[in-house]
C-alpha cells in the first residue's frame, strides 16, 4: 500500500481529510459501476464483432446459481413472510372487524412490496456476496490479470454474464416469491377465517392491477442491476490478502441491502406520485 | 543469435509511477527473437513492474514499447485482443482458474480464441499436459494440485496458443531446488521446440545463469546493466557484484533519515519496500 | 496452405504445401480424416510444410488414432526439422511412424 508522503497533524485535518478521501471513493465507485454497466451492454452488442462475445452458457450458469439453487430458500421465506402479513392484518382489521377485508392489504403488500424486496435482499447476501467474494479472491490471485494477457475481457467475461444473468432471473424469481406468498397468506386466511383458497385468489387477483404487478417487478429490476454492479466492484476493488476479500464481500452485502433498500422507497415515492 | 533481426520487445525510455513513486526511471531494452532474457534485481527493483509493463498489465508514464513490431500505443482494441493471442504469461502464482478444471484452464485461451474442433482441443491440451509432465492429471482442480503442479499447468496454459513470447513471472519461487530446475529445463525446451521468445524475471541466480541468453540487471528502477551470463559474472561494477554474491544492501543509509524513519517522524518514500 | 490428395501402391499420400497453423489445421484435419476414412494406408507428406503447431499436430494425432482403430497404417514422411522438434516435446516421434520418402513408406 502506497501511504500518501503528507501526514496532517490535527484531529480535524485528518477527519476532514478521511472524509473527503471517503467521498472519493464513493463516487469512484458509483463511476466504475457505470462503467461496468455501461461496458456490459457494450459487449453484448459489440462482442462479438471483436471476437468477445458475451457466453450464452455463462448467463445460464449464473441464473442456475442465483435463482435455481436459491429456490429453497425463496419458498421459505417468502411462505413466511406471506403467513406473518396475514396474521398482522387479521391482527389489525379485527380492531374494526373488517378480518374479511385482509385479502387487500396482503396482496398488495406482497406484490408491491415485500415480493421484490425480499427475493432482493435474499439475492444479495447469497449471490452479491458470492460475486464479490469471487472477483475479489481472483484478483488477488492474479486471474484478472491472466484473463487480461490472454486478450480475454474481464468485464465481457465475469461482470456482463453476471449482470444479464441476474437481470433475467430475479425478476423471475420476484414473480415467484409472490406467489409463494400469497399462497402461504391464502392458505393461512383460510384456515383461520374459513375463506376458500379458491375464493381468496378471486379476490387477489380481483385488487390486484397490471399496475401492481409491474410496480414490483421493475424494481426486482433495478435490484438485480444493483446487486450485480454492487458485488462486481467490490470484488475488482479488492487490495490485500484473503481479508480483503471477506471486507469486500462484507462491504458488497451492506451496500447492496442499503441501496436496495434506499432505491426501494425512492421509486415507491416517484411511482405513487400523481 | 543474429543482431541485425527486428527485436520481438523493444523498450525505450519507460518511466513508470505505482501510485505517486516514480519505480522506472527510463527503461530502454530490447528482447531478440528466440532469445530468452531473464530480468533480475531486488526487491524494489522495479522488475516486477516491467514485467507488467511489458505484459501490457500497466498504463506507462511516458516512454514507447514495441512489442512483435507494434507500438502498443498505437494499437486499436481489437488488434490489442489480437497481439495478446500471440503471448503468453506463467504467472507467479500460476493465477489458474479455481472454478475450472485444470484441463479447462489450459484450453481457455483456444475456447475464446480459436474455432477448432472440440477433439482437437482435448489433444492440444493432453499434449501440453505431457510436456509440463502433468500427463493425467487434466480433470483436477487447482486446488487439488502442489505448488510446483500449479506452475507446470501454468505454463501449459501459458503456451496452449504457441505464443511468439513467452513471459514468465518468478517461475522458481517457492519450489524446492529439484522441481525448479526442471522448469528451468522445460523453459529451455519450450524455446528450442517452439521457437518463442521467452522473458524470464526471477531472482534465482543459478535460474537465471541456466537459462540466460542474456541478463538484465535493474536497480531501483534503472537498468544497472545488460549483458549475456558471462559478461555479468566478469563485471566490475561493485553493485552487480553485490548482488552476485548476494550481500546486502548497505548504501545510501542516511543516519538521520534512518533515526527518523524508525522513531516515525520520518515518511518511508521512494522506492517501494 | 493447399492439401493434394494421390493414391500410389494402395495408400493414399496426402502432401500438404505451406503452414499449418491455427487458421489451416481444420482443413488439414478435414482432409486427414477423410482419407483415413477411406479404409486404405495413409501417408502424410510434410515435406511442403514449413511450419505447424500443435493444432495441427494434434490434428496428425486423431487421424492417426483413428487409421490404427482401423488397422491401417498411418505415415509421416519426409517430417521438417521444425516440425520434428515439435513432436519430440510431446514425445510423439516415438508415436508416429516417420519415413523419409514415400519409397521408404512403401516398403513398411
Amino acid at each position: 500500500m502506497s501511504e500518501s508522503p503528507s501526514r496532517p497533524n490535527s484531529f480535524f485535518a485528518r477527519t476532514a481529510e478521511r472524509v473527503g478521501r471517503g467521498t472519493v471513493n464513493a463516487i469512484e465507485e458509483v463511476g466504475s459501476g457505470g462503467i461496468i454497466i455501461f461496458q456490459s451492454i457494450f459487449w453484448l452488442f459489440a462482442g462479438p464483432r471483436y471476437g468477445q462475445p458475451v457466453r450464452f452458457g455463462a448467463i445460464v450458469v449464473q441464473m442456475l446459481e442465483t435463482g435455481i439453487h436459491a429456490l429453497p430458500i425463496v419458498i421459505m421465506l417468502n411462505a413466511a413472510i406471506g403467513i406473518m402479513l396475514a396474521i398482522q392484518g387479521i391482527y389489525t382489521l379485527k380492531i374494526f372487524g373488517a378480518e374479511s377485508r385482509v385479502t387487500f392489504g396482503i396482496a398488495i403488500a406482497i406484490v408491491r412490496e415485500f415480493a421484490p424486496l425480499i427475493t432482493g435482499i435474499l439475492v444479495a447476501g447469497r449471490t452479491g456476496s458470492a460475486l464479490a467474494a469471487k472477483i475479489g479472491t481472483m484478483r488477488i490471485n492474479q486471474e484478472l490479470d491472466a484473463l487480461h494477457v490472454m486478450g480475454i475481457n474481464p468485464i465481457r467475461f465475469l461482470a456482463a454474464p453476471a449482470i444479464f444473468g441476474m437481470l433475467i432471473i430475479i425478476p423471475a424469481v420476484t414473480f415467484f416469491s409472490g406467489a409463494v406468498g400469497l399462497v402461504a397468506a391464502g392458505l393461512y386466511v383460510n384456515v383461520t377465517l374459513d375463506i376458500t383458497l379458491l375464493s381468496f385468489f378471486e379476490q387477489v387477483i380481483d385488487i390486484l392491477s397490471v399496475d401492481d404487478l409491474m410496480h414490483g417487478l421493475t424494481k426486482s429490476v433495478l435490484f438485480a442491476v444493483l446487486i450485480a454492479v454492487i458485488g462486481v466492484v467490490n470484488g475488482a476493488s479488492v487490495t490485500g490478502g484473503a481479508d480483503g476479500v471477506g471486507k469486500a464481500t462484507t462491504r458488497a452485502v451492506v451496500q447492496a441491502i442499503t441501496a436496495i433498500v434506499v432505491t426501494d422507497m425512492i421509486f415507491a415515492y416517484i411511482a405513487t406520485l400523481s | 543469435m543474429t543482431e541485425n533481426v527486428e527485436p520481438d520487445i523493444e523498450v525505450r525510455d519507460l518511466v513508470a509511477h505505482y501510485g505517486p513513486r516514480e519505480i522506472l526511471h527510463g527503461i530502454s531494452m530490447e528482447v531478440r527473437k528466440n532469445e530468452i532474457m531473464v530480468i533480475m534485481g531486488g526487491s524494489g527493483s522495479g522488475k516486477s513492474t516491467l514485467l507488467r509493463h511489458l505484459m501490457a498489465l500497466e498504463h506507462k508514464t511516458s516512454g514507447s514499447m514495441n512489442i512483435l513490431g507494434r507500438d502498443i500505443d498505437s494499437l486499436s482494441m481489437i488488434e490489442m485482443f489480437n497481439l495478446r493471442k500471440k503471448i503468453g504469461v506463467a504467472f507467479q502464482s500460476g493465477a489458474l482458474f479455481s472454478s475450472m478444471t485444470v484441463a479447462e484452464n489450459i484450453m481457455l485461451p483456444l475456447f475464446e480464441h480459436t474455432s477448432l474442433d472440440r477433439v482437437t482441443m482435448d489433444i492440444m491440451v493432453r499434449m501440453k499436459l505431457e510436456v509440463v509432465e502433468l500427463g493425467g492429471f487434466g480433470d483436477l482442480m487447482p486446488s487439488e494440485l502442489s505448488g510446483g503442479m500449479i506452475k507446470r499447468a501454468a505454463f501449459a496454459r501459458a503456451v496452449i496458443m504457441d505464443p511468439d513470447i513467452l513471459f514468465c513471472d518468478e517461475p522458481s519461487a517457492g519450489l524446492d531446488p529439484a522441481i525448479s530446475s526442471a522448469l528451468d529445463d522445460l523453459i529451455l525446451r519450450l524455446r528450442a521446440a517452439l521457437n518463442m521468445t521467452i522473458v524470464v524475471v526471477t531472482h534465482e541466480l543459478e535460474s537465471a545463469f541456466k537459462i540466460a541468453d542474456r541478463i538484465t540487471v535493474l536497480d531501483r528502477g534503472n537498468i544497472l546493466f545488460i549483458g549475456t551470463p558471462d559478461e555479468i559474472r566478469a563485471s566490475s561494477n561493485e553493485r552487480i557484484q553485490k548482488l552476485l554474491n548476494r550481500e546486502p544492501d548497505t548504501e545510501d543509509i542516511d543516519p538521520d533519515v534512518y533515526l527518523g524513519r524508525l522513531t516515525g517522524k520520518e515518511e518511508y518514500g521512494g522506492v517501494e519496500l | 496452405m493447399k492439401t493434394k490428395i494421390r493414391e500410389e501402391n494402395g495408400a493414399l499420400i496426402v502432401s500438404f504445401e505451406g503452414d499449418v497453423d491455427l487458421q489451416s489445421s481444420p482443413d488439414t484435419r478435414k482432409a486427414l480424416l477423410d482419407a483415413v476414412g477411406q479404409g486404405k494406408a495413409v501417408f502424410a507428406d510434410l515435406s511442403g510444410v514449413g511450419y505447424i503447431d500443435s493444432s495441427g499436430v494434434a490434428s496428425l494425432v486423431e487421424a492417426f488414432q483413428k487409421a490404427k482403430s482401423q488397422n491401417n497404417k498411418f505415415i509421416l514422411i519426409s517430417v521438417s526439422e521444425n516440425a520434428r522438434r515439435v513432436l519430440e516435446l510431446a514425445r510423439l516421434d516415438k508415436v508416429f511412424t516417420i519415413c523419409d520418402s514415400i519409397s521408404d513408406a512403401l516398403d513398411t
